[in-house]
């Protein structure tokens, strides 16, 4: 019984001009299209050289393949890689070749899919590869290789242990009234879960910092018509990406653009220009930046250093902070009008996005200000995704809540509701925590039975 | 020799509270039912503790009585001390608990069980079953008698190969005074049923004249007693039906002349005893094999795993009216005789007390569970059922409650019907089964609260409430209380919605009750509701967010419950399927998703895979045409 019936196909490096393409199909027919291709039954993992011919027979490229014979393979089926030349015309080529066979296009995350379902992986794995296959940035790809070893599950399991601990106090009380235990005290239980909590609250704050590193940080370029956003993302970026003109009110929509800064990826995000008193057209663009600033981690404050500036709507003024905005000062290859004050202590750069003076000095406020959004989890850089995050945000409520009614004495039935309701949270992480473990403590701990 | 042609449609084999229960039932829903019990005299007999109910089991017995049982009436008519346990708690996890007449409680099950239609009681000892073609058709007994039937329930509890230890010295048996059924391990073993070994124990039995209670703390009654049985729903006719033939009075008047038990502590004396003793008891010496209930530890294991614990509570439960025996609640053993007198001297108040039966621990053959269906049907032989120790368990609720599943199943299966399957979120029966048949046991499984998912919402005044829709749908009541506990959901229902609307002055009733329970007002009429109707309502307003978010739970529950695994499924060639939760899934056998989520040790990812693969197989058979991708 097998669960993939048909064989797919993809390039397997990233699209592009590169020194080698390899070209990946998984699945039951691998072998026969060896056979079939190369006029040879393929050895398994042994590197052949051989010619690529068409199913016309019209020779493609001189290509080196690899056969891996199931289970031993990525995905766990039959696989054949073949590497050509980097020319992705080539590879194309080959691609076309392989559907014209029999193969059909593998959809995104596909193989990971098959990995997955063969057992090649478990679930939490399975989503770190594709948090690896996504990652855009060095910390990222570090972040998802810790978890695929499992720091994030020993943080959880940690968790569940200790939880497993209060809960098993907890049911010895309800369970075994008659029973001769110790007196139980509201402050020791207290000061565990208050433990507790602040454990799922650390792994919780990691939850945006994995978001910055999987999705890029996201930068907003803003500022007044024509103070020259654009041409700031321009500089940045390294080459012509908006359409840059003189004229004020040229980016309307807004344009974006991955960098990498460091160790960190940016998601830069240019704006359509503040205007005191806009068209119904700058309008809509304006309503458009509100919506980006709403959802930015990093303000990139652009400023024309040539006028004074009007003060930022009140939407913005709000989202932005010390913290999170850098005020760029550009046009310092122009007359200066002095020093201007600053609604708030950004920090602020001078530059010049036409002659690249001062974008180092940006570059360096870019990268301690994205540093800053890392949350310490000792040694380990751990970065959780949405469904991690949510179940994480689930247990953190059940907690607090369970502290709230500590406090106000409420039945210890509701608390151990509460904090079940917590370690089932866990366990969408860790895997379905069995109702023994609760007994096996209870019974290791107190002397049970009358 | 036969000794009826015709078959039964039901055979009950063993007559203790599993198979009292399961007698009942089957004959309740129509179905000729024998009982064969080694010895009539002991039906029903309390072998261990003289009490009924406590935590879980209370809710249990509560249930039991919602299915029609008889469990919970003859608690309330035989009871000598009622006591709510957990009084000052939430109604979730408060049970009710009684002592009961030891000998009163047994006759008048006994004489239950003599005058109920369809059934036929017979002493014999089974020794064997009669199979045909995969199925049993029947019975062979000690007599050279045989009977057949279209289904057997074997509740046999301690007796399959039941053998006791007092020190070194052993008698086989499955409880003192009784004899042991050998030969049935071997017709099961026979028939390719895994059977293990188990062990139990009770405590020495005293004189009660010999015990100077002046020393003692006493332990009354609850001033007013919570019963078991559902009273507010029944008709005349469903009361008592015992007492009401005229022809005898077994019982009382539930709750009246209560009795008292007593509590006393073990001393350092006794913890010299038992620790100089060790060596000569039959669980220390290494003489038996079965594995002990923890919930449940002798005082050797009190006192060796516990020996910071300076001392150990004792209850004194007396053992009826008309007996002057009490039962030492906690002092488990199996020490040698003249240890356990040492022993039981060194105790406050007991100091001059006289032994009448000596504690003792007994081992027994169980058959895993893991080997039945949801419905207690066995999945090696059909038309077999298992209910009671015999599956692993332990407590007289717990037997009662698979008895009348088993019961029931079993006359269902007699007539060709569907079987009952009590759910996990139904309550406490259906916690106890599917743990039974999904996880199977290592020690004798006990019911606790904490097992059940869904606890806040097992109360157990919401038992009938609970398991109304089997109970209608098998016609397991009698058709005037069907009708009235509709009648009280209804009631129920409608009040609750009436809590949570606008009261006129933009507040709702309910949320005033959630804020202040004692002085927030009620509607118009409530206050002429019955005290159940009331309970349960205010229960429900005042918990109304978790009794929410568990109802939640269980709808999520039901969605993967509904994905059905193909009976046939070969769960080792499943390619991804972990080997370790492929092997524990070829074990179990669970027939639905939801059940081989709570395997321990078969992961989310085990459970994606099993899901994406019926889904496949679904589909596939949708699209018979459908070929694969040409080459």
């Amino acid at each position: 019984m097998s669960l993939s019936a048909d064989t797919i196909a993809a390039l397997a490096t990233p699209v592009g001009t590169s020194a080698i393409a390899v070209v990946r199909a998984s699945g039951p027919q691998a072998a026969q299209f060896a056979l079939a291709i190369f006029g040879e039954a393929p050895l398994p993992r042994q590197v052949r050289h051989a010619d690529y011919r068409d199913v016309s027979g019209q020779l493609l490229d001189d290509i080196l393949f690899t056969f891996f014979a199931a289970p031993h393979s990525y995905t766990g089926e039959d696989t054949l890689e073949i590497s050509s030349h980097g020319n992705p015309f080539i590879a194309q080529k080959i691609l076309k070749d392989l559907y014209t066979r029999g193969c059909r296009p593998a959809e995104a995350g596909e193989f990971t899919k098959r990995a997955f379902l063969n057992g090649h992986m478990d679930l939490s794995q399975a989503e770190a590869v594709m948090d690896l296959i996504h990652a855009r940035s060095e910390r990222a790809l570090m972040a998802a290789n810790q978890q695929l070893r499992g720091s994030l599950g020993r943080h959880v399991q940690q968790l569940i242990d200790r939880l497993l601990k209060v809960i098993a106090h907890i049911e010895a009380y309800i369970d075994f009234p008659e029973e001769d235990l110790p007196p139980q005290s509201r402050a020791a239980l207290l000061e565990d879960i208050e433990l507790l909590s602040s454990g799922t609250g650390r792994l919780l704050a990691t939850s945006h910092y994995g978001e910055l590193l999987r999705d890029g940080i996201k930068t907003v370029i803003l500022g007044e018509t024509n103070a020259g956003k654009s041409s700031v993302l321009n500089r940045l970026v390294g080459r012509e990406r908006a359409l840059v003109s003189p004229e004020p009110g040229t980016t309307r929509d807004y344009l974006e653009e991955l960098i990498a800064a460091g160790p960190h990826c940016l998601r830069l995000i240019d704006t359509a220009g503040l205007n005191p008193n806009p068209t119904p057209l700058e309008r809509r663009g304006l309503a458009k930046t509100f919506e980006q600033a709403d959802k930015a981690d990093l303000f990139l404050w652009v400023i024309d250093s040539t006028r004074p500036f009007s003060p930022l709507p009140q939407e913005l003024a709000t989202r932005m902070t010390a913290a999170n905005t850098i005020a760029v000062f550009n046009k310092i290859d122009l007359a200066q009008i002095g020093q201007m004050k600053l609604p708030q202590p950004f920090v602020s750069v001078h530059a010049s996005a036409l002659t690249g003076a001062g974008f180092d000095a940006l570059e360096a406020a870019i990268l301690s200000t994205a540093e800053a959004f890392r949350v310490e989890t000792g040694d380990e850089i751990l970065a959780i995704n949405a469904r991690h995050a949510h179940a994480l945000d689930q247990a953190n409520h059940a907690l607090s809540e369970t502290q709230l009614k500590l406090m106000k004495s409420c039945d210890i039935e509701l608390i151990a509701s509460d904090l079940r309701y917590a370690l089932d949270a866990l366990g969408e992480i860790a895997g379905k925590i069995d109702n023994d473990r609760v007994l096996d403590i209870i019974f290791s701990t107190f002397c049970i039975g009358k | 020799m036969t000794f009826r042609a015709e078959p039964y449609d039901v055979i009950v084999c063993g007559a203790g509270h599993a198979g009292v229960e399961a007698c009942l039932a089957s004959t309740r829903i129509g179905a000729s039912t024998l009982l064969l019990t080694g010895n009539i005299d002991t039906i029903a007999q309390m072998s261990c503790n003289p009490a009924i109910g406590g935590l879980a089991k209370g809710q249990l017995v509560r249930e039991i009585d919602a299915l029609g049982g008889e469990m919970a009436i003859n608690t309330d008519v035989t009871g000598i001390q009622f006591r709510l346990l957990n009084e000052s708690r939430g109604p979730a996890v408060q049970s009710p608990r009684a002592q009961c007449d030891k000998k009163a409680y047994q006759f008048r099950l006994k004489h239950t069980l003599e005058l109920q239609p369809r059934l036929q009681i017979f002493q014999a000892t089974v020794t064997g079953l009669i199979y045909k073609e995969g199925k049993v058709i029947g019975c062979r007994t000690n007599l050279d008698i045989e009977f057949f039937g279209r289904s057997v329930i074997i509740t046999t509890g301690t007796f399959l190969r039941g053998l006791m230890h007092v020190g070194q010295n052993k008698n086989e048996g499955g409880r003192l005074g009784d004899f042991s059924a050998k030969t049935l391990s071997g017709s099961l073993l026979y028939a390719g049923i895994e059977l293990q070994r188990l062990k139990t124990g009770t405590p020495p039995r005293i004189l009660g004249r010999s015990i100077n209670f002046s020393s003692l703390q006493e332990q009354k009654g609850d001033a007013k007693p919570t019963l078991f049985a559902f009273y507010d729903t029944r008709d005349q006719e469903d009361l008592f039906h015992v007492e009401h033939t005229g022809e005898r009075r077994i019982g009382w008047l539930p709750g009246t002349e209560q009795a008292s038990c007593w509590m006393t502590y073990t001393t350092r004396e006794s913890e010299k005893i038992v620790r100089d003793n060790l060596h000569k008891s039959a669980m220390y010496s290494g003489e038996i094999a079965g594995i002990g209930p923890r919930y449940c530890p002798s005082i050797e294991d009190k006192f060796v795993r516990f020996a910071d614990k300076e001392r150990h509570l004792l209850f004194l439960e007396p053992e009826g009216r008309s007996t002057n025996e009490y039962y030492i609640n906690g002092l488990s053993t199996s020490l040698p005789i003249d240890v356990q007198v040492q022993l039981v001297h060194t105790i406050p108040g007991l100091e001059k007390a006289i032994l009448l039966r000596p504690a003792y621990a007994v081992e027994y053959d169980f058959a895993p569970p893991t080997q039945l269906f949801p419905w207690l049907e066995s999945r090696i032989i059909e038309n077999l059922f298992f209910a009671g120790q015999i599956n692993g368990t332990s407590g007289y609720e717990e037997a009662a409650g698979q008895g009348i599943v088993a019961g029931t199943n079993a006359g269902l299966k007699a007539k060709g019907d569907k079987p009952m399957i009590v759910a996990r979120h139904e309550g406490y029966i259906g916690v106890l089964i599917d743990d039974l048949v999904t996880k199977g046991t290592t020690e004798p499984y006990r019911m606790f609260t904490s097992r059940a998912e869904y606890r806040l919402l097992f109360n157990h005044g919401s038992a009938e409430l609970r398991l109304f829709e089997h109970a209608d749908r098998f016609n397991l009541l009698s058709k005037s209380r069907l009708k009235r506990i509709k009648d009280k959901i209804d009631r129920i229902d409608k009040w609750e919605k009436l809590f949570e609307e606008e009261k006129g002055d933009g507040k709702n009733w309910g949320d005033l009750i959630r804020k202040e329970k004692d002085k927030a007002p009620f509607p118009h009429g409530f206050l002429t509701e019955t005290q159940e109707v009331r309970d349960e309502v205010l229960y429900r307003v005042t918990y109304r967010g978790y009794r929410t978010r568990e109802l939640r739970q269980i709808e999520k529950l039901k969605q993967i419950e509904k994905i059905k695994i193909p009976d046939g499924i070969d769960f080792l060639s499943i390619p991804g399927l972990r080997k370790e939760s492929a092997q524990k899934l070829d074990r179990m056998r669970p027939s639905s998703l939801g059940q081989a989520s709570r395997i321990s040790g078969v992961n989310p990812a085990d459970i994606s895979i099993l899901m994406v693969l019926i889904e496949a197989q679904r589909r596939e058979m949708q699209r018979p045409g459908q070929t694969l991708p040409e080459q």
